[in-house]
């Protein structure tokens, strides 16, 4: 009996589209991901109200990860604008134009419980540390892409825009430094504490302890990095709107969620295979008749057909 | 205006006119250009070379050469579809045309990416699965696109190759016969379905790079569907850019158009844009973001002109008489090819606020790399079509062929009785 072209379409797509529903619904059981939570996170606390703006943080974060001195904005001091290929710690100072308080406000790598970077990593170059939560760059393991600093929402991860070898900058909390048993550079060197090194735990508690001492001091009396972006191991205090001095809205969800659809595409690979197979069950169909076509084509016109 | 009634029925090369002219010349001689300066640009880095900066670490040839030109270049991948998976017999006169533009648009949209990524030494790590991170979208383009290229569709572009070496090449008529038909006929749909189903995945894994841009990408193009939204506006522009070569191929080397067959392209062209504007729009409705497209800011008109550029010559094109005359089937299907490779460009460029203040403006060799390779793409579908019989054109094309080359090429040995009826070997029997 000839099956129609219809019929063998409607039952290879019959066949496959409840596997296929099977293969989205099992994982989606699952679906509220819990996002894997490093064994003991180490982070810092920043207060800006403590922050005197010396920038004895910024040299010594230079000094400790080998640095060059970044001169660029007079040639005598070491003033960088921004975070750049030199600078992975930076004070900036936040000024208002009316009677309103001003602040400085420190930026470097906010060691996100769920980075952005790390999801956005072709290959695993950027990784957090299971144990410390620390993210890392692997020079072997990186293609140079700048991915990362797309998907960075804290515009944290810089690139060696000037070398041939070019690498990643950014702060990875001074790991050498910690494995021999000392602090961070920056947190090691400020004289008024305004920056302080933890366990993430720890410095959470005592940063809610301190708006529960004065309260109407912090803004909106939070800590940024509790629940910002799935939460960050580097946690901020402000008198001034956390927006003001750079820390994005970036809502609760971790970047990576945005990813959901795909994970769940590409799950197992399970659903492009059963594309693949329904894809190729019309194909083979579809090649016999062409073939039959192709001859009696050569019948018709004496030539050779062209595939 | 004249209306055209030739069948396209056989692929025949653009033979008897001189293969190098000024302008394919001047074509290899961007493309020299741009090989010369991507050399300095291994030798001294990306930063003196390019106007890219920490904030937008993406230029043009990651937005324009991959995004917009392999979208440009998905011509073997939606025509093919239709011709394959939903047997339009007729299309099959203009696959070679399309698998060649999608070979020759994907070869100089990685080239161009090779050129762009910082340390091009480590890619070698996509050749050992567990260094992958299975999640990135950008693994997945890294993997799928090269291997797209290189296999399926490098396999798909061979049949006027060999059918060249069948002709031309006497010793190699034996082999032909013994290896390469049997192979070809056993694997072809499978290697087919192959050059579907990866074109699916990374054409929409570059949209799904921009999902992790977040609010960095204006809340018009941001949405959960980009994946979506991009291999849709893949498969569209790859009939756009088909059907745009086929024509400006005719009239630029004086062979005859088919309009029934550049209408059924033109027809399936305007309902995906359609379909795909009004998927947009509903997308944008839900969301709850219609305000912004008539916020008449910078990105709603933006928006606007991307929507008017696809949906107002579609609209155009539903009428039969404007697909069946020439000029104006090729002014629509420019504004559309010109209003699908805006949107493509957009999320990562034009839609795309990394931080108040900054800029990023292509430098003048960053331009001619772009331009370069595009070049280079074009000389090899000019060099293709001469050599090899891609283009499409009526049965008595070929007889013409035949003849000149019998006079012109004896050593070919090319005798209409010289292999039987039943002998003659081709991927049918």
């Amino acid at each position: 009996m000839q099956v129609t072209r219809r019929e063998a379409l409607r039952s290879v797509v019959s066949k496959c589209v409840p596997v296929g529903a099977a293969v989205l619904a099992l994982p989606a059981a699952e679906a509220a991901e819990t996002i894997t939570q490093p064994k003991a996170p180490v982070g810092m606390l920043y207060d800006a109200t403590l922050c005197i703006g010396c920038k004895a943080c910024v040299v010594a974060c230079a000094e400790a990860n080998d640095l060059p001195r970044d001169v660029s904005l007079d040639g005598l001091h070491q003033a960088p604008e921004d975070l750049n290929a030199f600078t992975k710690n930076i004070i900036k100072l936040y000024k208002p134009e009316e009677s309103s308080p001003d602040s400085f406000v420190k930026q470097q790598c906010m060691h996100c419980i769920d980075p952005a970077c790390v999801a956005a990593c072709p290959f695993k170059a950027l990784w957090k540390n299971d144990e410390n939560g620390i993210v890392a760059w692997e020079p072997s393991r990186c293609i140079g892409c700048r991915y990362c600093e797309i998907a960075c929402a804290y515009h944290v991860p810089k690139f060696e825009w000037d070398r041939i070898n070019p690498k990643i900058v950014k702060c990875e909390l001074c790991q050498p430094r910690l494995a021999k048993g000392y602090e961070p550079a920056c947190t090691s060197v400020c004289p008024t504490h305004a920056v302080i090194f933890g366990p993430r735990e720890d410095l959470l508690t005592q940063a809610k302890g301190r708006i529960e001492q004065s309260p109407d001091k912090y803004f909106e009396n939070r800590v940024y990095g509790e629940h910002e972006a799935g939460g960050t191991q580097v946690l901020y205090l402000s008198h001034v709107p956390f927006e003001e001095i750079g820390l994005p809205d970036v809502g609760p969800t971790a970047i990576p969620a945005r990813l959901k659809w795909q994970k769940l595409i590409y799950k197992f690979l399970a659903l492009p295979l059963l594309v693949y197979a329904m894809l190729a069950a019309v194909m083979k169909k579809n090649w016999i008749d062409h073939r039959k076509e192709m001859r009696e084509e050569e019948e018709r016109t004496g030539l050779r057909p062209q595939l | 205006m004249k209306h055209i009634i030739v069948r396209w029925q056989r692929g025949v090369p653009v033979y008897a006119l001189p293969k190098i002219t000024p302008f394919f010349f001047f074509l290899c001689l961007m493309g020299g250009l741009a090989i010369v300066l991507s050399a300095y640009r291994e030798w001294v880095g990306l930063g003196p070379t390019t106007g890219m900066n920490d904030i937008y670490a993406w230029g043009i040839w990651k937005t324009f050469n991959t995004m917009v030109l392999t979208g440009l270049g998905s011509g073997g991948f939606s025509i093919g579809i239709a011709a394959w998976i939903f047997y339009r017999r007729e299309l099959h006169s203009v696959m070679r045309t399309a698998v060649l533009t999608s070979f020759v648009a994907y070869f100089s949209g990685l080239v161009a990416l090779g050129v762009d990524v910082g340390r091009p030494w480590n890619f070698y790590l996509v050749l050992m699965p567990w260094k992958w991170n299975a999640h990135s979208p950008l693994m997945e383009v890294c993997l799928c696109m090269p291997l797209y290229a290189c296999f399926p569709l490098f396999l798909e572009n061979t049949p006027p190759l060999i059918e060249r070496w069948f002709y031309t090449w006497p010793a190699f008529r034996p082999i032909l016969m013994k290896y390469v038909v049997p192979a070809t006929r056993k694997t072809y749909p499978y290697v087919i379905a192959l050059a579907y189903a990866l074109p699916m995945m990374h054409q929409s894994s570059l949209g799904a790079l921009m999902l992790l841009g977040g609010s960095r990408v204006n809340v018009l193009w941001q949405t959960p569907f980009l994946p979506l939204l991009y291999v849709w506006a893949a498969g569209f522009l790859g009939y756009a850019c088909v059907i745009g070569v086929l024509m400006v191929a005719c009239l630029s080397w004086k062979r005859p158009m088919d309009a029934r067959i550049l209408g059924i392209l033109a027809r399936i062209m305007c309902w995906l844009v359609l379909s795909w504007n009004a998927f947009r729009f509903v997308d944008i409705l839900l969301r709850g973001q219609i305000g912004a497209a008539f916020a008449f800011d910078r990105f709603s008109l933006l928006f606007w002109l991307e929507t008017l550029l696809l949906a107002t010559p579609s609209v155009y094109l539903l009428r039969g008489e404007n697909r069946r005359i020439p000029s104006r089937l090729f002014l629509a299907d420019v504004l559309i090819a010109v209003g699908g490779m805006l949107y493509r460009f957009d999320p990562t460029t034009f839609a795309f606020t990394a931080r108040a203040g900054a800029v990023y403006f292509p430098s003048a060799i960053e331009v001619v790399i772009a331009a370069g390779y595009v070049c280079l793409a074009i000389a090899a579908f000019i060099l293709a079509a001469k050599y090899l019989p891609i283009l499409p054109a009526p049965v008595s094309a070929w007889h013409d062929l035949e003849e000149y080359a019998r006079v012109v090429h004896p050593e070919w040995k090319l005798e209409t009785h010289d292999f039987s009826h039943h002998n003659r070997p081709h991927f049918a029997n």
